[in-house]
């Protein structure tokens, strides 16, 4: 596949996820397709009601592009085993995401593999029911 | 204007925890108000203004003991449906004024486009949506009121249970959660709410945006079920601005315990940060 982006595959995918119905509607991303990014994180905030990453992701020419993910709440991260500082500014990554359908460089979280290997979800949403769907 | 609002939220319910710890364990203050309102506590209101639901006097009055105490955390039961969220399908028949609404977001979606995601843009959900947002609602009972705060930018609702009427039309302070009564009847707590701000207030969203109005008035029928693990709520919902006839919804709520809610804003630079909600795909 022709990568619109350096670092940046396309996949199709067919599962989809639980809808992040909090602040905003999830309409906006494409859940049929994940991007993946490679670059640096330029900014994590841990905060409510969505955390969310930073990450200059740097494209074919060299050019580099910020893309912007959105995570659900630290209530949820937490219990998928993130802290506040899994990552930094500057700390490489790799993050694949749900992206905007529109081609802007903004998509929402599916998954993060740190430099070291290890790999981060998130839980879906959902609180006092064992059976969500 | 979030944060205020949250800071006073979570004011209000550590208030009315202590005020419910007082009414249990501390006897009333001598009398001096005026009238039977404000027997047995002071300083007493002014005559003839309504008692506050956290003063003493008014939570120290006699009354039957309530069939349940809704003080818990809860969320939407999503076990059936993850679209449990929705108050429809089916939905009433729409007036033209909702339809235009309803048909563009139906357009919208269809487009792969996000129509009028007001939420989205920090307005508050409002009632009924607030009810059912993927974040806890927090609920303290005392004897004369149930206050709710959403883990969903601390949205705070209040339902009276101390007998007053509701507000005077002309005087009503219009909310998005508009203004609550509940009277017991029997085992099921009857919540009458009215006084809805009808600006960016949506009873849906996602392809099925239909407008609340200044004339939405909803009854919520509150019953404790499966030993005290469940919410059922049945919505009877009318605003002859938008629909026709009762609109009816019977949600399941779960108690949760292994969770509290947190301060939660709709701060300035949120969305700065959220490219989808500025993303070109949004339909004003």
């Amino acid at each position: 596949m022709r990568k619109a982006l350096l670092g940046c595959m396309l996949v199709v995918m067919l599962a989809g996820i639980a809808p992040l119905l909090a602040h905003h509607s999830p309409a906006a991303f494409d859940r049929t397709k994940e991007v993946t990014l490679k670059g640096t994180v330029k900014d994590f905030r841990w905060q409510n009601p969505h955390t969310w990453i930073e990450v200059n992701v740097p494209d074919e020419k060299g050019k580099v592009v910020l893309w912007g993910v959105e995570l659900t709440s630290p209530t949820y991260l937490i219990r998928a085993g993130w802290k506040s500082n899994t990552i930094k500014p500057g700390d490489q990554v790799t993050v694949i995401v749900n992206p905007v359908r529109t081609g802007e460089p903004a998509g929402i979280f599916r998954k993060l593999i740190l430099a070291d290997g290890r790999e981060l979800t998130e839980r879906p949403a959902r609180l006092g029911t064992p059976n969500a769907k | 204007m979030s944060s205020s609002v949250s800071r006073f939220a979570v004011a209000m319910v550590t208030a009315a925890s202590m005020a419910a710890s007082a009414c249990n364990t501390t006897p009333a203050a001598p009398a001096t108000g005026s009238g039977p309102a404000t027997e047995g506590a002071a300083p007493a209101a002014e005559p003839g203004v309504q008692l506050s639901a956290l003063a003493p006097a008014n939570i120290a009055k006699p009354r039957p003991k309530p069939p349940f105490e809704l003080t818990g955390n809860w969320f939407i039961d999503t076990t059936e449906s993850a679209e449990a969220w929705r108050f429809g399908p089916p939905y009433p028949k729409l007036t033209a004024a909702a339809q235009v609404h309803f048909d563009a977001s139906q357009k919208a979606a269809k487009e792969g486009n996000v129509y009028r995601d007001d939420i989205g843009q920090c307005w508050p959900a409002g009632l009924p949506l607030i009810m059912t947002r993927y974040w806890p609602m927090a609920m303290v009972q005392i004897p004369t009121a149930i206050y709710m705060v959403s883990g969903f930018m601390n949205s705070l609702r209040i339902v009276y249970l101390d007998g007053r009427p509701h507000t005077e039309p002309d005087i009503i302070v219009r909310t998005y959660n508009g203004e609550s009564i509940g009277t017991w009847e029997g085992d099921t707590l009857v919540v009458d709410t009215i006084g809805f701000r009808g600006d960016h207030h949506w009873m849906d969203q996602g392809g099925a945006s239909i407008p609340a109005g200044e004339q939405l008035h909803i009854v919520e029928r509150i019953r404790m079920i499966n030993g005290g693990k469940q919410l059922e709520i049945e919505y009877t919902m009318t605003d002859p601005e938008y629909w026709e006839g009762e609109w009816k919804s019977t949600k399941r709520f779960n108690r949760v315990d292994d969770a509290d809610i947190q301060e939660v804003s709709c701060l300035p630079d949120l969305n700065e940060h959220l490219q989808s909600t500025t993303s070109k795909v949004q339909v004003r």
